[in-house]
Order: structure tokens, then sequence, then C-alpha cells
């Protein structure tokens, strides 16, 4: 027959182990799939700042930023230059964000032509390798980079399947074959915006919608605007 | 006896030694990295997707399946398949008489395995709750705050998949399995090793499921639909696995339970002389033993998609989703009176030992159980009234479904003419089924706006189904359970329960239940979706209210663990062999029930709601023929 100290120490175990066990799981769920969130530095202040926001897209992140190497992802410049693995972006709230993509990846091909046409920027153009565009060619889309509640489509144009010196895994430099798309935007009022890739880039999944197309950190995440 | 099996005992290292729990992990981790590495190592270099993405299908599959069968070889279940292949000749295994060791290993007595399932599925409950409780506080804040929009999917996966896998077994289960042998008489199930397979299956079941947070996780809730499931991460496998396994489990006790109730009653109980609780065993079984195969065969053909790219579900590819939709529904709706049917047999059962008067209507009780079973298996469709399927159906499965609200009827009917003008003893299990007409008549009266066409088209998929379903399910069967564990934990385990902290658990169960549940129909018709984890700023409100009432509901299922520790470990109250004064025949045996239940196999003379009759002997007297079961 135990006593009711030995009783007393088993449940208070119990208890200790259990919230150990619950510790480690709401650890696990805080941080599984997720990207912590990268705050843009503001170029310009006051009642409409400016932001300069460079990401990169890529067909493998590589071993060095990811678990899953083979995962085609969008990756941020930070203020000192390296790439980080980060997805959810905050942003001022009626910021004009001047955005620089350099697109390391071929072309998918857009399954609607719709998003072919670059909405929500200004003058609804893009500036690819220097040439304003106001539609791609839907064939030839690489990504998009899409936030549909800020009404913002940005078609992503592709690198040539014949080009010398393509990124194998990220991160990549410049010195390799890769597109440079500029645009710019305006974030509006504060909240909390999806934006993603429409393009089914996932290589693997059986119609490319799976793995890295829906995990935060590869190719959606969120604009948190404050 | 007791004192010689003492100085027989063998030291701790030399008992955890042999098949049990720990021998079964320790050949489950194994057997989990034998299948990874194996199907690496195999197969990998076959297939061309391998080497496309870091994790595959099939190593998760062989995986787990390798991680299943290391597990159930540690646990002993191969032991005597491999005798009988050596020429041994078939034998039960000796039950194990005392000591803690036999709740941790197979174990054929049904007492123990009913005490297995107890501590099992409370265990996923509560799992289940806590996932629940990590829900509703992402759901404080308009925004995300604290899961990512994919975490939180998986979280509202986790605790569906979770509740709805393992509460199909919460009353056959414990109860089932420890108290239909007794009741018809009988000293084990037709067959105890399928019954110790079935609750150890449902263990890995369920430590498969909640790793799949190693994976990704999965996004499609419990439903599992495709084409999301063909597109999700690895951790969607851990959900076909465990659904699939569940579905197996759920097969082998229903079978186990037909076969035991239809060929091992003891003389004299007729079938109009059946506790109305094995009427609910037999047709939940029934259910359990058509509905459950197809979730299997629907589990195994997704499976196949996922690994062998096939496309039975892909519908570029000659398959179609809407196969996957329909046969997961032939198995869920009847899955949905799974669950509810041993809640309407628990509530039957108990109303009479509380009213103490005879059960009304036993036929007409005994007619709808039957009629529920049979008609559950007409209204699935009613699921899927918004997604696009020939229009012409609608009628059908909207009367159809309108229909079963009949025979539901008469349970509520008899339930209310037993109480009527009955004495009614306010204990804490008569609370709980008085709990359950409340709860289940608003899920009933909620389920007419789903069932019907033009209101589900707006109320489809929304926080009110939500709140509807709950009604029903944890209104119906978890208020059930507890009824159950109330009124029968005394008999299992020989200690009263502490009454006071048994009331005080109803209260705040039902007040915050209520509170919880019931602004969750406003939220949905205000439009807030399921599965979604932002929401307009407007519902705010309403949303706290819930979360912080779940917080409280939490609370009080805390509080109902800290009584059954406190009562079972630190009060022990002896229990009375028959404190509810029930005429039913486990409350005529002793408390807990001796390892073979009768001295004597009963003969039966009456049903056992003879309340306020003349007493009619229920177990004959000494001297009657013991059988041989």
């Amino acid at each position: 027959m135990r006593s009711v100290t030995g009783k007393l120490a088993l449940a208070v175990a119990g208890v200790v182990a259990a919230g150990v066990l619950i510790g480690f799981y709401v650890s696990k769920l805080t941080t599984q799939a997720g990207s912590p969130t990268y705050t843009v530095p503001v170029k310009t202040g006051g009642a409409h700042p400016v932001v300069d926001l460079t990401i990169q897209t890529v067909a493998a992140v590589g071993p060095a930023l990811s678990p899953n190497p083979d995962w085609v992802s969008f990756l941020v410049r930070d203020a000192s230059g390296k790439w980080r693995r980060e997805t959810v972006w905050r942003l001022p709230a009626h910021a004009t964000v001047h955005v620089t993509i350099y697109n390391f990846d071929g072309a998918s091909g857009l399954r609607n032509p719709f998003l072919a046409r670059p909405q929500g920027v200004d003058g609804n153009r893009i500036v690819v390798d220097g040439k304003p565009l106001a539609v791609l060619p839907p064939d030839e889309a690489s990504h998009t980079f899409a936030v549909p509640q800020l009404g913002l489509i940005v078609p992503v144009a592709p690198v040539p399947d014949d080009a010398r010196n393509q990124c194998g895994y990220a991160p990549c430099s410049l010195s390799m074959a890769h597109r440079t798309e500029t645009f710019t935007f305006h974030t509006g009022k504060p909240g909390h915006y999806r934006w993603q890739c429409f393009v089914p880039c996932a290589a693997g999944w059986i119609t490319g919608f799976g793995g890295p197309m829906q995990t935060i950190g590869y190719m959606d995440g969120f604009l948190d605007v404050v | 006896m007791t004192t010689m099996a003492a100085t027989l005992r063998a030291p701790l290292w030399r008992r955890l030694v042999g098949f049990n729990l720990l021998t079964a992990i320790v050949l489950g981790v194994g057997g989990w990295y034998a299948g990874w590495f194996g199907a690496r190592a195999i197969v990998g270099p076959s297939l061309d997707y391998f080497a496309d993405v870091d994790y595959n299908e099939l190593s998760v599959f062989l995986a787990y399946l390798g991680g299943v069968v290391g597990f159930l070889a540690g646990l002993g279940f191969l032991n005597y398949p491999l005798a009988r292949l050596r020429g041994y000749p078939p034998s039960l295994r000796e039950k194990e008489t005392e000591g803690i060791g036999r709740y941790f290993s197979l174990c054929t007595d049904h007492k123990v395995v009913g005490i297995q399932y107890l501590w099992g599925i409370g265990l996923f409950f509560f799992i289940g709750g806590l996932n629940a409780m990590l829900i509703r506080f992402e759901l404080l804040r308009p925004n995300h705050q604290a899961f990512p929009a994919g975490t939180y999917l998986t979280l509202v996966g986790l605790h569906g998949t979770m509740m709805m896998g393992m509460m199909t077994s919460g009353i056959l289960g414990p109860f089932g399995n420890y108290l239909v042998p007794i009741m018809i008489g009988a000293r084990r199930m037709a067959f105890p090793r399928i019954e110790a397979l079935t609750f150890w299956l449902l263990m890995a079941a369920g430590a498969i499921l909640e790793t799949t947070i190693f994976f990704g996780g999965f996004p499609t809730g419990w439903t599992g639909y495709v084409p999301l499931a063909n597109e999700a991460n690895p951790g969607m496998d851990n959900y076909i696995l465990f659904f699939a396994l569940v579905g197996i489990s759920m097969t082998l006790l229903g079978l186990n339970m037909i076969a035991t109730i239809v060929t091992m009653r003891a003389p004299g109980l007729t079938w109009t002389r059946l506790p109305i609780f094995v009427w609910g065993v037999l047709s939940t079984s029934t259910l359990m033993v058509l509905a459950a195969p197809v979730l299997v065969a629907t589990l195994s053909m997704e499976a196949l998609d996922r690994t062998a790219q096939t496309s039975f579900f892909v519908a570029g590819a000659g398959g179609s989703n809407y196969l996957y939709e329909n046969l997961f529904w032939v198995f869920g709706h009847p899955e949905v009176y799974i669950l509810a049917l041993p809640g309407f047999a628990i509530v039957l059962e108990l109303l009479p030992v509380f009213a103490r008067k005879p059960l009304w209507g036993y036929r007409l009780a005994v007619a709808g159980l039957l009629g529920v079973t049979l008609l559950s298996w007409l209204v699935w469709q009613h699921h899927l009234f918004v997604s696009g399927i020939n229009g012409d159906l609608r009628p059908f499965y909207m009367l159809s479904t309108e229909l079963i609200s009949i025979p539901t009827g008469f349970t509520f009917v008899c339930g209310m003419m037993t109480l009527w003008r009955g004495r009614i003893r306010y204990s804490v299990p008569m609370l709980f089924c008085l709990a359950w007409f409340f709860n289940f008549l608003l899920g009933g009266l909620s389920g007419v706006f789903l069932s019907d066409v033009p209101s589900d088209v707006t109320t489809h998929g929304s926080f009110f189904s939500m709140a509807h379903f709950h009604y029903t399910i944890m209104g119906g069967l978890v208020f059930a359970f507890f009824a159950a564990i109330y009124y029968w934990v005394p008999k299992m385990t020989g200690f009263q329960l502490n009454e006071r902290l048994g009331k005080i658990h109803f209260w705040t169960m039902f007040l915050f239940f209520n509170s919880t549940f019931m602004p969750l129909f406003a939220a949905g018709f205000l439009g807030q979706p399921r599965r979604v984890v932002t929401y307009p700023q407007g519902l705010q409100f309403l949303n706290d209210w819930v979360s912080v009432s779940a917080f409280c509901l939490g609370a009080s299922l805390l509080l109902f663990l800290f009584n059954l520790v406190y009562s079972l470990a630190f009060a022990k109250v002896p229990a009375e062999a028959n404190p509810w004064r029930s005429k039913s025949i486990e409350f005529q045996l002793p408390s807990p029930v001796p390892v073979h239940n009768f001295d004597r196999i009963p003969v039966f003379s009456s049903d056992p709601y003879g309340y306020g009759e003349a007493p009619a002997p229920v177990v004959a007297p000494a001297g009657a023929p013991a059988g041989r079961s």
C-alpha cells in the first residue's frame, strides 16, 4: 500500500510531466510550418512612409535554409543584405512599397491567363529587366506575387531554359541567371493580408498545389500592415 | 492467495521485461525506423518523385506500418498465431488476476480491456480537448496571433479527427467491453484476443495522428476531402493511417460485440429481456461493421493515390473527387449515429434506475434504436447539398434526413414517459441524463435547418453547423459518457466517486457547454465560416465570449479529472455493491466484479426494469447448472 505522500508525489510528477509534454506540443505547433515576422525597414517616415522590399524566388530553397531543400520558395533580403526564408512581412499602413523581385526560376505557365496582367500596382505596369510591361505571356509566367485583399496581382517573368549559370540551390547570387522585376504598390489601412503565388509550382505533387504552395515560409505568407 | 502472489512476485526489472507496453514502444520505434529506411533503400531509387520532395509518402506509410507491427509484436499479439502455426492446440490465455501490469499488456479479461479503454480513450479525449482550447485561444482575436494559418487548420483537423475517431469507441470500448458480457450472463467476450487488439490498435492510431505535427500537419479537417488531401503534406498520411486503423478497430469491435450478444446470452435472456444498453451496443455494432470497412477501403484508395500514383480520386486522371466525398459520408453519417446511439442507450438504461419506474415502451425504444440504425444509411448526401450534386437528389435526402427524427423521437418519448410521475433522484448520473435531453433537443432542432436544402445553403460550412454537431455529439454522447462514468465506475473500480465534486463538475460543464456553443449559432448566422483562422472585427465579442466559456468548460473537465484521481487514489471510499439500487445484473455482483464474473451462469426470468413491481429473480438461485461460457 503506497503512502499518501507517495501518491501525492506521483500525482505532482504526473502533472509536471503533462505540463512538459503540453509545453513541447504547443511550442512545436507555434513554430511548425510557420515563418517568423520580418519587419521591413522604413526608408522614409511620416504619414505616407516609403519602404523598399527586396525578394527573390528560387526553384529549390536548399539545405542551408530549409529542412525541405527541394521546395520552391520566396526569400526576403534584410537590411544587412542577408537572404532570409521568412514570408510574413510587417509593413507600415498607407505606405508606398517599392518591390524588387529577383527571379531565378524557369517558366511554369499560368492556369488562369487573367493573372498575366499586372493589377493593383502603380500604372498597372511592371518593369522587367528595365523594360515596362502591361502583360506577360501567360505561358511564360514563372510565379505570381498576389495579395487578393489588396487587389494586387503581379506575374513574375522566368529565366529562359537555356540560360547559362542557372542557380541550383538558394540563396542565389546576382551573378547567376535571373530576371529583375520591379513595381510599386500601396499598403492602405492596417490589416493582415494573405499573399501567395497562384502558379501551381510545387514539384512532386499531383497538380502542383502541395507542400510549399500551402506552407507559410515558402510560396505564401502574410503582409502584416500596422 | 494474495500473500502468496505477493511473495512470489518478481522484481520490478524482471516484470518490465517481456511482452508489455514498454517492449511494445521499443519495438514500435524500431519498426518505424525499419520501415522508413526500408522504403528509402528499397523502393526509393525506382521512383522519380522520391527525389522531388524531401518528405515522401512511401517512407511515412511504411514507417508507421512497421511501427504498428512492432508495437503489436511487443505486446505479444503475434505469439498465439505463431504458436498455432507451430502446431500448438488452441487455447485461451490465462487471465491475470491482479497487479497493475495487466493494464499495460495484452489481457483477455474483458473487464481489464474495458478499463484500459476508459483510460486510453480518456487520455486522447483530453488531448483533443487541449486542441480545442488552442483553437479558441487563436480565435480570441480576429487576426492571426499564435499559430500560422496552416497550423490552425492542423489544430482543427487534429481536434475533429481525434474526437470523431476515438469517441466512436467511447462507449462501446470501456462500457461495452466491461458490461455486455456481464449483462448477458457470460464470462467473456466471444473473441477475447480480438477484443484486446481493438484497444491497442486504437492507441497506436492515436499516437500516429498526433505525430502528424512532425510532418507538416494536414489541412483538411476531419473529413480528409480530396483534391486537397492529394496535395497535402505528408502529415496527411498520418490522418489516413489513423482513420484506417480506427476503422479496422471499429469493425473488429463491432463483430466481437455482435457475436457475443447473439451467441453467448445466458439461459432465459430472450431478446425482449435484453437490457436496452445491450440493444444500443448491438445496433451501434451493426453500424460499425457495415460502415467502417467503407472508410478503410476509401482511405486505402487514397493512400494508393498518394503513394502508388493511382487516380481513384484524381479528377484530372479519370478518377472522381465526388467518389471520395460520397464514400466518406457513406461511412461518415452512420458514424454520427455510431456516436449518438450509445448515448440513447445509456440514457434509457439509467432513467428507470433514477426514476424508480420501469422503462416505458421498451419495444418502442428498441424500435427507435433499430429505426435510426436503418435510416442512417439513407441520409449521407445531405452533407453534399452545396457540393454540386445532382439537384434531383436533394429532395430525397432532405426528406430521409427529416424522417430520422421519428425514431429519434421514440427515445425522447420513452425517456419522458419513464420520467412521468417517477420518484426522481437527482444523483450525478441522472443529472447528466437529463442534460442529455436538453442538449440533444437543441442539437436536433438546429439539425432541421441543416437538413432543409434552402436553409442549408446559407448555414452549411458555418459555425452554425459546427454548433449543431457539438450539441449532438458533445451534448449527446459526451454527457452520456459522463453519466456512464459516474454510474458504472464505482462498479468497475470498487470505489465511489465524490458526489459533491461530481455535482460541481456537472453544473459547470452544463453551464459552460451551453455558454460555449449557443453563441456559435449566432456567429454562424452572421456568416463566420468553419476552419478559417480570421474573422470580421464585428464578431470579436461573440468569439471572445465563446473562448472564455470554452476555457471554463476545460476547467470543468479538469475538475472531473481531479475528482477521478482524488476518489480512486486518495479518498478510496469503498463502493457498495449496488449504490443506485439498480435491478440490473451487474449490480447484483460484488464491486469490483470478480475475475470470472459469476460462480454460476445466471438464468434470467425478466428484464432488469421491474421497479415498483414485485421482485422477480434476475439471477437464478444457487444450485442452477453452470454452463461453460
